[in-house]
């Protein structure tokens, strides 16, 4: 199921909010676990049981490391670890690379093995981060072991979380699990924050989406420099739009039901180097790999080789990640060779350019590497970057150019506007300005998210576009 | 935020997920959008086996959707909001110049069902030589607003071009049988050839055309005075406005009534029930307007004249004929009317018993590039 969804507004939202509202505090969790496993299931009930026994295993895993812990017996604890690791990682590994790994053999050797053509489990890479993250830090006593299982699969499962992030780590919601207090003030901070989300998925990103997959149709070899790059820009937002929608949906969910979650995205597109873009998107991803993969391999206190290594090794993994295919392993290591190019040679030269230079300079790379993500061959990624660059000889621009340029300019400015914090800090001026008039401000404010809502409603209701861009993930 | 003000926000957001959850479950299930023209999907069966493939669910929310309260006013809102945005198309229809919806059709002549179209119209040709030679045989494609009407489109909008797809047609047919209607329709531009709100071309449109196709079939030529021009709706909001879900303007359809009202039956889908009027006016008082003739689409429609002439028309067609056909009730005995999308016997047997002398297959050249039952004309 997907938040942005009349299935999801009008069904499912109402009755979980009825059903952990009415139960008693010690059965809230369970409420949770429950819906979050409808939630999950529907659509695709079959790997529900992969998501339980992956629940199991990181849940016995847990409870063993901690004991060992406890027992001293420091060398059992790290079996343990590393039992529940690779189980969690064979899984992932199996259903989501099996058959990229068969066509990369085939295709090397020639052998001509058959695809076993799985579909992919929804969601699997993020629950599997989050379920190596408890038993990770329950080695490493960061965090409390949870001996309640409904509790535990809570965690996993919760339903705002579940399929597209952010990466919550137990440790920075152990407490919640266990006491926390819903209120009132917090349940209104998520309702305008699942708002923002549902705006920005169905009105901008599905837009922004709909005007690259109407370039992405054309041919190639006919596109001019300027409608190539109107596509790829499209693609850019659309991607971040999606994306942070889905996180701010998740956050404001969370909220509703008394939960923290992290932030998982900071205006990406204001960066002004690669290395600040890297700090500002999809923020729990590379904050999982900074504390599983780069700092355990030593992170920066090592010799230089060994750092180049552990900053290639992350986005190599990283790459990876996002899809099991080659495009996303050159996406990785792309990111891991601007990001050392940044830290050993021009970022202290980047460091002196006015603003605008380094903005462009990093949007510039964002977007080349958009156009390496999105295009899974090599084939058509090549043929599309050519287009960018008017190798094929079709100018500048065309009529058509112009009609989808003054077709999308409101929702280009929108977009642009969006990707910044002008609307946020407008809302809070009019906010500041009406201090004293309570009435005047809440209602302005609550117009403005009905308004919102309903819009997004309307385009729900007529969805002849709504896709849902993490199923590989 | 302070505690009244959050209060206020829940209070807000309760009454809107609760108020269209209690709607939409209270909201009784319509069977057929009369403003879409087809059957709204309805509440699926339960079964455990349904569940676990995962129909039930993909089922259950087309349900949903469909029969979301207020869906009209949902999907007008939607297309008001895009205009707002100053976007001048909305899924694939062009808002153009003097409140014309124009459908692009985009896409609708690359594909290889438009090529095989073309080749199962040349074969047909071929297979039927000897019994509709030269003279007795004709093709009108008739090219769609976005065409003709290419100067009322959004400035700068490059929709893909029809002649080149109507270029190929004639190329792969033989020359007698093709006849320009885009060339006659170019020469009235001064008047109303397509419906504001509709895909059909109007019937005035249809009679330039049809003086002009007779003349090639030498069949007699009248003039518009022969007709009694007869105005029976003005509030036709057709299939295009449905899809928008906006009200802009309202179409009027004219009826070209023959002088003297020749006499002539009607037999619809080989029933023994005959008519004497092809117009359906009861069609005035519901959505679909255009029903008006014929009574919407049939599978075949039998027309027998009083008309001194030998000549025995088999027709294949989609509605553009509807309006288009009258005229010819004069100067045929016998007009068959076939709709290959809903004619399921073989046309074969049809030919073979039906005695024609002629021919003709008349259709809007994008249904025709989009059509998936042509190749019933090789059957």
């Amino acid at each position: 199921m997907v938040f942005s969804s009349l299935l999801f507004l009008f069904r499912f939202l109402p009755a979980v909010l009825i059903f952990y509202f009415l139960a008693p505090r010690k059965w809230r969790n369970l409420v949770l676990l429950l819906f979050s496993l409808v939630f999950y299931a529907w659509g695709e009930p079959v790997y529900i049981i992969l998501m339980l026994v992956s629940i199991l295993v990181s849940y016995t895993g847990g409870i063993l490391v901690d004991r060992f812990l406890r027992q001293g017996r420091e060398r059992s604890a790290r079996v343990a670890l590393i039992g529940s690791s690779v189980v969690s990682l064979s899984l992932l590994g199996f259903f989501k690379y099996a058959d990229f790994v068969i066509g990369t053999v085939n295709s090397l050797t020639g052998a001509g093995i058959e695809l076993l053509k799985l579909s992919l489990p929804i969601g699997i890479s993020f629950y599997t981060f989050q379920t190596m993250s408890y038993t990770i830090d329950v080695y490493r006593g960061e965090a409390k072991v949870q001996k309640n299982l409904i509790s535990f699969g809570a965690y996993v499962t919760m339903f705002p979380q579940l399929i597209a992030g952010p990466i919550v780590q137990y440790k920075t919601i152990d407490e919640q699990l266990r006491t926390r207090r819903e209120t009132a003030e917090q349940f209104a901070e998520g309702v305008h924050r699942f708002m923002i989300g549902l705006g920005k998925k169905v009105l901008l990103a599905n837009n922004a989406g709909a005007l690259w997959d109407s370039i992405q149709a054309m041919t190639c070899t006919e596109l001019p420099v300027l409608t190539a790059w109107m596509g790829l820009a499209a693609y850019t937002f659309q991607l971040y739009f999606d994306f942070s929608a889905y996180s701010d949906m998740a956050i404001g969910l969370g909220n509703m039901f008394g939960f923290h979650f992290l932030e998982n995205f900071n205006y990406p597109y204001i960066s002004k180097s690669i290395t600040e873009f890297w700090r500002r998107w999809h923020i729990s991803l590379s904050t999982w790999f900074r504390d599983y993969v780069y700092i355990p391999l030593g992170g920066n206190r090592v010799k230089r080789w060994k750092h180049v290594r552990n900053i290639l090794v992350v986005w190599l993994l990283t790459g990876i990640w996002h899809g099991a295919s080659w495009n996303f392993v050159a996406w990785g290591i792309y990111y891991g060779i601007l990001l050392l190019l940044e830290k050993f040679v021009f970022g202290k030269w980047l460091e002196k350019l006015p603003g605008v230079f380094r903005h462009i300079y990093c949007m510039f790379f964002v977007m080349l590497g958009w156009n390496l993500f999105v295009f899974e061959d090599f084939g058509s990624g090549l043929a599309y970057l050519k287009a960018l660059f008017g190798l094929y000889g079709q100018g500048f621009g065309n009529r058509e150019t112009i009609y989808l340029l003054y077709n999308n300019a409101v929702l280009l400015v929108l977009l642009i506007l969006g990707s910044t914090h002008i609307p946020a800090r407008l809302g809070q001026w009019i906010c500041r300005k009406l201090e004293d008039q309570e009435v005047v401000r809440t209602t302005l404010r609550n117009l403005f998210y009905v308004g919102i809502f309903l819009l997004s409603v309307a385009f729900l209701v007529d969805a002849s576009y709504n896709p849902f861009l993490y199923f590989r993930f | 935020m302070e505690k009244r003000e959050a209060w206020n926000t829940i209070l807000v957001f309760v009454i809107l997920i609760f108020g269209f959850t209690v709607a939409t479950i209270l909201k009784p299930s319509d069977d057929f959008s009369e403003t879409e023209n087809r059957s709204l999907a309805q509440m699926p069966k339960l079964t455990g086996q349904h569940i676990l493939d995962g129909t039930f669910e993909s089922d259950y929310e087309s349900y949903l959707t469909d029969q979301f309260i207020l869906r009209d006013a949902w999907i007008g809102l939607k297309t008001d909001v895009e205009r707002l945005a100053l976007k001048k198309e909305s899924k694939d229809i062009y808002f153009a110049d003097d409140d014309y919806l124009i459908e692009k059709h985009t896409g609708s002549f690359t594909t290889t069902q438009a090529e095989r179209n073309i080749q199962s119209l040349a074969q047909f040709f071929d297979t039927y030589q000897d019994t509709f030679p030269e003279g007795h045989r004709s093709v009108l494609l008739i090219p769609n607003a976005v065409d003709i009407l290419r100067d009322k489109l959004p400035a700068f909008a490059a929709p893909y071009d029809e002649e080149d797809y109507l270029a190929k047609a004639k190329a792969a047919l033989a020359d007698d049988l093709w006849v320009d209607a885009g060339a006659v329709l170019r020469q009235h531009m001064d008047t109303q050839l397509y419906y504001r709100t509709d895909h059909h071309w109007t019937t005035e449109a249809a009679f330039y055309v049809y003086q002009t196709w007779a003349d090639a079939q030498n069949l007699p030529v009248r003039d518009a005075e022969h007709y009694d021009i007869r105005t029976v709706t003005d509030a036709f909001e057709g299939t295009i406005q449905s899809k928008l879900g906006i009200h802009t303007v309202k179409d009027s359809i004219d009826l070209y009534l023959a002088e003297g009202d020749p006499f002539y039956t009607v037999q619809k889908n080989g029933s023994e029930e005959v008519d004497y009027s092809i117009y359906d006016y009861s069609a005035l008082d519901t959505k679909d307007k255009y029903a008006v003739f014929f009574g919407g689409n049939q599978a075949l429609v039998k027309i027998s004249t009083r008309a001194k002439s030998d000549r025995r028309f088999l027709v294949l067609q989609d509605s553009y004929a509807h309006c288009f056909l009258p005229f010819l009730f004069e100067d045929a005995s016998e007009i068959d009317v076939v709709d290959l999308r809903y004619y399921n016997q073989k046309l074969s047997d049809l030919i073979a018993e039906g005695n024609y002398t002629d021919v003709l297959v008349l259709y809007n050249v994008a249904g025709f590039a989009e059509d998936t039952s042509l190749a019933k004309l090789l059957g």
